[in-house]
């Protein structure tokens, strides 16, 4: 029997298994993609906001301020890569400088270091930015991290500690029993356990269902259209840059990434699909135009693809981190939207806090915080490349030319902790097929290697999914 | 390691200048990434290669061989599964790193430098086609690739957004292998690709093209499931009320090559946005002195023959450039483009060494049945030339001898539409 499961395998379903692996429990992780964080930490802005924007005295303010400050723990611990941007949000005229001045005592009254500065103070700091620009706000803890990473980083480290992990094992039923409970994974896998945590993003309310007569929140997804723009444009700005927030959200946004991208939306609509990651005219129409209004010349040309992510935005407006007042054991970690990848670390302790108001939890003395990552080959001095290349001759076979990664990365990926047999796996794990051509070029290779590691027939390596094959079928076969 | 000159691909670019270049006095390279010289011509299985050239039709793999045959008869050097991954210029010399899991990393100085690592196929992201994003949609040379060099389809319902050459090949190519290819869509009024491959690989196996069209949906969550299309308006806008779906597993891409001259990025040269690669003068060398680029690297080709020849004359070029003792001090002016032109190839020209007739490669934005070309300079058209079915697929060229010039002053080019 588990002591805990933890439903999804995002952000926050990684962190609390991190933190949950400090202690003397027995903790599964099960998520129902094929692979670790594969819905909206996958698909979303990247940003460790400072905290500037969520209102005083919620959940969501609180916990992103302590998880902006946690993310420089993790990237101790767990060398996962930020980018130290500093966020800068800008206002056109005296409306927009009205919702500037709130903001800025936002900030303050949730302890957010921010900097009041005119239009040409903020052109002087990123010259591209319009001339319509009258005030912006700087504040510069605003970061911005590589969040699959971070769920992998936090797995890993959470497997190392004593957590398991089962993928492809989608929740078809929670039951309470006399003590604990059932779970089955796709209708025939029963595990037992003392708790479950539903961190299951935008299915979170179907899983409450499966437990409660009320839950007391539902799921409203919502939808946010990105491009994302070729390393080349690196240093088009170096901030984080957002309009003035409106009713919808924090509206589109430019976010430097840590491989140098630029990353320009999202959108904010309401869709009734959890899984429509569609991308639609409209709404990349929207994100330029809207992006045009904060940097002039903005070069979409240089777009190497567009994605959607889907935010679980619950009726309860706040975070919804609780023990369901139905069922006791089941604990919820729900309608965690914007800033949920910031405040992720921060939750998973507040969840803790929670249950160590009722239970006890026992410190492991071997707990090791520490996740090591090998840097990757082309960005050693060349000195250690020679070292390294002594070492492993396949470091000298390039396979993804665009990001510059080597046979030796590729095959660690396939290989590694939490090693992956499809291409999107391997594209996650080693960056092969992120750059200008997307894979065009070293598809064909990434697959070939997979297959030849996991001792595959080239046609059943898939793209992703089960049953997505690249290669359909085999030509110039004599029967 | 030192040469005295560096090929960059050791395709069809590539062999042609290095042959070209071929001297006992200069130490010269050539640099593949793949494991065999031939470049993309290694996976063109199908015919009409070589009809300028060689005056015959060859497959891909035929063209190649006799490159491939030539070069190395003459001994020249060349690593493969080596792949370029950085330049550097220093006053004198380039400096090459290579990377290859035999070669191991390695730096090479030369003092010229032969760009011709061909291009690379634009995908679904540069082109931002709305709908779901399942797997089953990619470009057609890498369906081609997984087709004639590793023996496998990658899907049984086909349709093909584009009517770029690659695509025209492909839907006959995974027809004749079995696939069911549901047609064409491309933007344009008019295709893409040769007015050859349409009658070939589209007419010759009743595979409808749908000219004014493109798909505005895509549906699968996983695997791709059915792909709408709808007519555009002159704005490229799509016209409600024309969809069709086809329920296909395959999307493949044909919408556009451009250079792959990534490795410039490191070179402080000017790139030209059309073409997006290398402005170069009509030595194919670029701003920076010693580099020459030449082939799809330059600009995206229709025909392997024009590759050959254009690559011949940047060998000799560059080989040339190590015969030459002194500097040049240039006199470069651009050769402007006008009505119906949408780039000319070389863009500038050195008047200081004009001394020679140069060919211009050129096309145009629009298609016409029959159009003169003009070369104006001072106000006087100096040279003109007739042309009948003028299309933005197919090259056109024009000599320009230096005898026809007034002077110094700029030169542009334009088309005269005689009949549309």
């Amino acid at each position: 029997m588990y002591d805990y499961i933890i439903i999804g395998a995002g952000i926050i379903g990684t962190c609390i298994a991190r933190e949950m692996s400090r202690f003397e429990v027995k903790v599964l992780v099960v998520d129902k993609e094929p692979d670790v964080a594969n819905h909206q930490t996958i698909a979303n802005s990247a940003i460790i906001h400072s905290g500037h924007d969520p209102h005083e005295e919620t959940l969501k303010a609180k916990l992103c301020v302590e998880g902006n400050a946690l993310f420089d723990v993790l990237e101790k611990e767990l060398d996962i890569p930020l980018l130290r941007t500093g966020g800068m949000i800008v206002a056109m005229g005296d409306v927009q400088e009205h919702v500037l001045e709130d903001l800025y005592k936002r900030a303050l009254a949730n302890q957010v270091k921010a900097v009041r500065i005119s239009g040409d103070e903020a052109r002087a700091r990123e010259p591209r930015l319009s001339k319509r620009i009258t005030k912006a706000l700087l504040v510069p803890t605003t970061k911005v991290t590589y969040p699959w990473e971070v769920a992998f980083a936090c797995m890993e480290n959470a497997i190392h500690n004593g957590a398991e992990l089962r993928l492809n094992s989608t929740v078809t039923e929670v039951v309470k029993q006399a003590t604990g409970f059932t779970v089955t994974l796709n209708g025939k896998d029963v595990v037992k356990t003392r708790h479950v945590i539903s961190a299951a993003g935008v299915f979170s309310d179907q899983i409450a269902a499966m437990i409660e007569q009320k839950p007391l929140y539902r799921i409203t997804p919502r939808k946010g259209e990105y491009f994302v723009l070729d390393r080349k444009v690196k240093g088009f700005v170096d901030h984080v840059i957002y309009p003035v927030p409106n009713d919808k959200g924090k509206g589109v946004l430019l976010i430097p990434q840590v491989h140098g991208n630029l990353l320009v939306g999202p959108t904010s609509i309401y869709i009734d699909d959890r899984e429509d990651l569609s991308s639609t005219a409209s709404g990349l129409a929207q994100v330029r135009r809207d992006a045009m209004s904060l940097a002039d010349d903005i070069p979409f040309d240089k777009t190497i693809r567009t994605f959607a992510g889907i935010r679980a935005t619950s009726t309860h407006e706040d975070f919804f981190i609780a023990e369901s007042k139905e069922v006791e054991g089941f604990y919820h970690v729900a309608g965690i939207d914007s800033p949920g990848l910031t405040a992720a670390p921060a939750i998973a302790r507040y969840l803790i806090t929670i249950i160590r108001a009722r239970h006890t939890l026992v410190e492991k003395p071997g707990f090791d915080p520490i996740r090591k990552k090998k840097p990757s080959f082309h960005s050693l001095p060349d000195l250690e490349k020679a070292a390294w290349l002594d070492k492993d001759s396949r470091h000298g076979n390039l396979v993804c030319k665009c990001e510059k990664i080597t046979e030796a990365e590729i095959i660690a990926a396939i290989h590694g902790p939490l090693g992956h047999d499809t291409i999107k796996g391997i594209k996650k794990r080693a960056r092969a097929g992120s750059g200008l051509c997307q894979g065009g070029y070293c598809e064909g290779a990434v697959l070939k290697l997979i297959a030849r590691e996991r001792h595959k027939p080239l046609e059943t390596v898939n793209y992703y999914h089960p049953d997505t094959p690249i290669l359909v079928k085999e030509t110039k076969v004599t029967s | 390691m030192k040469t005295d000159m560096l090929v960059i691909g050791g395709g069809a670019a590539g062999l042609a200048a290095a042959l070209a270049a071929a001297d006992p006095r200069y130490k010269i390279m050539v640099i593949e990434r793949e494991p065999m010289l031939g470049g993309i011509l290694n996976q063109c299985i199908h015919n009409g290669f070589g009809l300028h050239v060689f005056k015959e039709e060859l497959t891909g793999p035929e063209y190649a061989t006799r490159y491939v045959d030539a070069f190395l008869a003459k001994g020249i050097d060349y690593l493969v599964d080596t792949t370029v991954i950085d330049i550097e210029k220093t006053d004198d010399d380039f400096v090459v790193t290579v990377s290859g899991r035999e070669t191991g990393l390695k730096t090479i100085t030369s003092r010229a430098l032969i760009l011709a690592s061909g291009c690379y196929e634009r995908t679904r992201g540069s082109i931002t086609l709305t709908g779901d994003r399942p797997k089953g949609i990619m470009p057609a040379g890498s369906a081609q690739r997984y087709l004639n060099m590793d023996g496998y389809l990658v899907g049984e319902r086909v349709f093909i957004l584009g009517s770029g050459d690659i695509g025209l090949i492909m839907a006959r190519r995974m027809t004749l292998e079995g696939a069911n290819v549901l047609g064409v869509a491309e933007i344009m009024p008019y295709s893409n690709g040769l007015t050859r491959n349409i009658v070939q690989c589209l007419h010759d196996f009743d595979i409808p093209l749908y000219l004014s069209h493109t798909v505005t949906l895509i549906e699968g969550r996983q695997r791709l499931e059915a792909v709408t299309i709808q007519a555009v308006d002159d704005h490229f806008q799509p016209i409600p009320g024309t969809e069709k779906r086809f329920e296909v597993d395959t999307l493949l891409l044909s919408v556009g090559l451009i250079p792959d001259v990534t490795l410039f990025d490191s070179l402080k040269l000017t790139i030209s946005p059309v073409t997006r690669s290398a402005v170069v003068n009509q030595f194919l060398e670029t701003s920076v002195e010693g580099l020459f680029v030449c082939g799809n690297a330059l600009h995206v080709h229709d025909l392997v023959d024009y590759v050959s020849d254009e690559s011949h004359k940047a060998g000799l070029n560059a080989k040339a450039y190590l015969e030459r003792q002194d500097k040049v001090a240039r006199d470069e002016h651009a050769i402007i483009v006008a009505d119906h032109i949408r780039y000319v190839v070389p863009q500038m020209l050195d008047f200081s060494r004009l001394d020679a007739p140069v060919e211009l490669m050129f096309r145009t934005t629009r298609k016409a049945e029959q159009a003169v070309f003009k070369l104006v300079q001072d106000n006087q058209v100096i040279k003109e030339k007739k042309a009948r079915y003028v299309a933005p697929a197919e090259m056109e060229k024009m000599m320009l001898d230096p005898q026809d010039l007034t002077g110094r002053g700029p030169v542009t080019l334009y088309m005269e539409v005689v009949k549309p």
